[in-house]
């Protein structure tokens, strides 16, 4: 089930988000090799200083499984500033209406393959039909993100390819990173809610929110 | 387009005030107001179309010190609905004589983020049932989007320095995009040409389009042409 955690109600999901920081950590240092900030086993960047919107999976167990980071791209996010060698030296878009989804992971050491609930391609898919339902409702019509090639053949493969690229692949770590983007549209939700078999609400229901502090 | 450009005009209170209410009126809306909180002093700087005596009353009791609206919504990426502020003491404490003036308690607050960290908020209320408010939202939030980051820019663009510092800074793609526009291409043929899809193509065109704070096509190619982004055909 996906859980919505941003600066509004992230004092309610301290543990979740200390789980999906390890889970950044393992993928994004461990098993790609990004150069990225890694304390006591967390991984946390400035941009998460920056009131993100994480889009969490969280599996029967109550471990998080995987997760997306959400950012405007009207302001600071991670293609304008850290990952701009993508795009080639051009300035990256800016739109009321495109969303940047970054540190997109899932947890390859947990998760199998194969199509059931706890296999990499079903979280891939619920972190995104949460991701696109979120931004859907929220009037967003394009998202892009910055992946690896071994997400990108898993997006092409669970009836969520990519519609195009913004700059060059670039090597970053072991892997290379690319910008891809996907338009957020019930098409694509309807997409791969028939490939992954997913038909419920993703969502898990959320308390109301209470506005501590 | 019968909505004012305020990135051709000085954003003066006059031309904001004018904006909200023309969207007020497009989108059926009754009331709309914007915000910004200047990240060193932080001073709250607004305008809304609010009945006077409602605006009266929250200013002598500088009720935006303490107006979720403001000082939480800009902590989300997405629209924040007003009816997650129900539980809220201080929502309540704000707006609970604001019926009394007038002014609906069904609203959503669209945040905005700036390229240098600033942040704004568009909010818009209308009186009207829970279903009729479900109904509608859906229909206008990308509007409500796009004028949410028209209006921010405008007014940050209108102290002289800034908008020395926000000359639109295009990609290679929306140049090229704009030029096939210019020379009366479709968004099937341009994405032919550039060997990309028309989903692509406009991704890329109503960024520009933003970028330069167009709100038709027709504007943003006029004005890339003005900046010497594009060349006429």
């Amino acid at each position: 089930m996906i859980i919505i955690v941003d600066s509004l109600n992230k004092h309610e999901y301290p543990e979740l988000l200390d789980a999906m920081f390890q889970l950044r950590a393992r993928v994004f240092e461990g098993r790609l090799g990004w150069e990225v900030n890694v304390v006591d086993g967390r991984e946390i960047d400035q941009f998460d200083d920056l009131d993100p919107a994480h889009v969490i999976s969280v599996d029967e167990d109550g471990d998080v499984v995987g997760c997306m980071r959400l950012l405007q791209t009207t302001g600071p996010h991670m293609l304008s500033d850290v990952f701009s060698c993508l795009l080639d030296g051009e300035p990256p878009i800016r739109s009321s209406r495109v969303w940047e989804a970054t540190r997109f992971c899932v947890d390859t050491k947990k998760l199998t393959r194969g199509k059931h609930p706890r296999s990499i391609s079903y979280v891939t898919s619920e972190v995104m039909i949460g991701a696109f339902e979120y931004g859907l409702k929220a009037g967003i019509k394009d998202a892009v993100a910055v992946i690896d090639p071994v997400m990108d053949r898993v997006l092409k493969r669970s009836g969520n390819a990519p519609h195009g690229y913004l700059g060059s692949p670039k090597p970053m770590g072991k892997v290379t990173a690319l910008a891809a983007l996907m338009d957020c549209s019930q098409a694509r939700i309807d997409s791969i809610r028939a490939f992954s078999g997913i038909r419920h609400d993703v969502f898990a229901a959320q308390p109301a929110l209470s506005l501590a502090g | 387009m019968d909505i004012i450009d305020l990135s051709t005009v000085e954003s003066s209170p006059d031309h904001c005030l004018l904006f909200l209410d023309q969207l007020c009126d497009r989108l059926e809306l009754d009331c709309g107001s914007y915000a910004t909180t200047n990240p060193v002093t932080g001073a709250v700087q607004g305008y809304a179309n609010y009945p006077d005596a409602w605006k009266m009353h929250y200013m002598r009791r500088n009720l935006h010190r303490i107006d979720p609206t403001i000082h939480k919504a800009a902590l989300s990426i997405a629209p924040v609905d007003w009816s997650r502020f129900e539980q809220d003491e201080r929502f309540r404490a704000v707006f609970f004589a604001a019926h009394d003036f007038g002014v609906p308690r069904k609203g959503i607050t669209i945040p905005i983020r700036g390229p240098y960290g600033d942040r704004g908020l568009l909010s818009v209320t209308r009186d009207c049932s829970d279903a009729e408010w479900e109904r509608l939202i859906p229909e206008i939030i990308g509007e409500l989007q796009m004028a949410a980051v028209h209006m921010h820019d405008a007014v940050m663009r209108s102290d002289v320095i800034s908008r020395a510092l926000r000359r639109p800074k295009l990609s290679a793609r929306e140049r090229e995009v704009l030029q096939w526009v210019a020379a009366g291409k479709t968004m099937q043929d341009i994405g032919d040409i550039l060997l990309i899809s028309n989903r692509t193509v406009e991704v890329h065109l109503r960024s520009a389009r933003e970028k330069l704070g167009a709100l038709t096509t027709v504007q943003a190619v006029g004005r890339a042409i003005g900046l010497g982004l594009i060349y006429p055909k």
